[in-house]
């Protein structure tokens, strides 16, 4: 995740074609990066049956998922742009809340790649770049609530894809996922200069 | 969204099923129309096939 903010723009979106449109977009849709490529590598590896991913963003995790696996895959993102972003790319697109529209027991995999980094509240920028980048003072108010309804929609068998960053701290997050009765597994994992990124698989410990 | 989308998708408000009515629809899939919760009655909208399922709170400050 490349957090520098500078992708954010107004993203007022007025204009009327379909190329203005795509263009605002780009502009506010966290398009992806080095966490995108990582999360795709261990859900293309590990998802089976029914899929979700939470925060599909620009839809390419999802996408990959589909083509690479054949399997039905349903993105959702709380940005509108995202959304249409990734019903571009043939996702099944819904615009949602984290799992807050999803029945129980729906889903057998369900892909996650939050807003991690840790924003001071003085300084949030309060556009979409920002809901795709921030996770809060703790770098984990996105996946607390995940956390905590991840277990309702997912099949008794299921398994929860979640990329940690360092920047979001490691143990608090296994603390997050211990509480919420998973057992984790790092499936892969990659060091940056700055953050280690890590995907754990969850299954219900 | 495909129509076998109703299998997953519940009103995020109570979790209750949701009714689907269609406005506008393709060979494969719903365009326009409007998903009704059957418990509470709250409506979500559904453009350029995509389903509007946030809570109507959240649904308004998201619109900018």
């Amino acid at each position: 995740m490349s957090g520098d903010g500078s992708g954010g723009g107004g993203g007022n979106g007025n204009g009327d074609g379909l190329a203005a449109r795509r263009g605002v977009d780009d502009a506010v849709v966290y398009q992806p990066a080095e966490d995108s490529g990582l999360l795709a590598e261990a859900a293309v590896a590990e998802a089976h049956g029914c899929v979700l991913e939470v925060g599909t963003g620009s839809g390419w995790v999802a996408e990959r998922i589909a083509e690479e696996r054949g399997l039905d895959v349903v993105g959702t993102d709380l940005n509108p742009h995202a959304a249409r972003q990734a019903r571009e790319r043939g996702v099944e697109a819904v615009v949602a809340d984290l799992l807050s529209p999803f029945r129980a027991d729906a889903f057998d995999t369900v892909c996650f790649n939050p807003p991690y980094l840790p924003t001071d509240p003085d300084n949030e920028w309060d556009d979409w770049m920002e809901h795709a980048l921030s996770g809060g003072e703790s770098g984990r108010e996105l996946i607390e609530p995940f956390l905590a309804d991840v277990g309702r929609a997912l099949a008794p068998d299921g398994v929860v894809l979640l990329l940690v960053s360092s920047l979001t701290g490691y143990d608090e997050v296994l603390d997050l996922v211990d509480e919420a009765g998973f057992a984790a597994e790092p499936v892969v994992e990659e060091s940056f200069p700055f953050e280690t990124l890590t995907v754990l698989a969850l299954r219900r410990a | 969204m495909k129509e076998s989308l109703m299998d997953v998708i519940c009103c995020p408000l109570d979790k209750a099923p949701l009714e689907l009515d269609v406005d506008d629809e393709d060979d494969e899939e719903v365009l326009a129309g409007t998903l009704t919760c059957t418990e509470c009655g709250e409506t979500y909208p559904i453009e350029d096939g995509i389903p509007n399922l946030l809570p109507p709170d959240m649904r308004e400050e998201a619109a900018a």
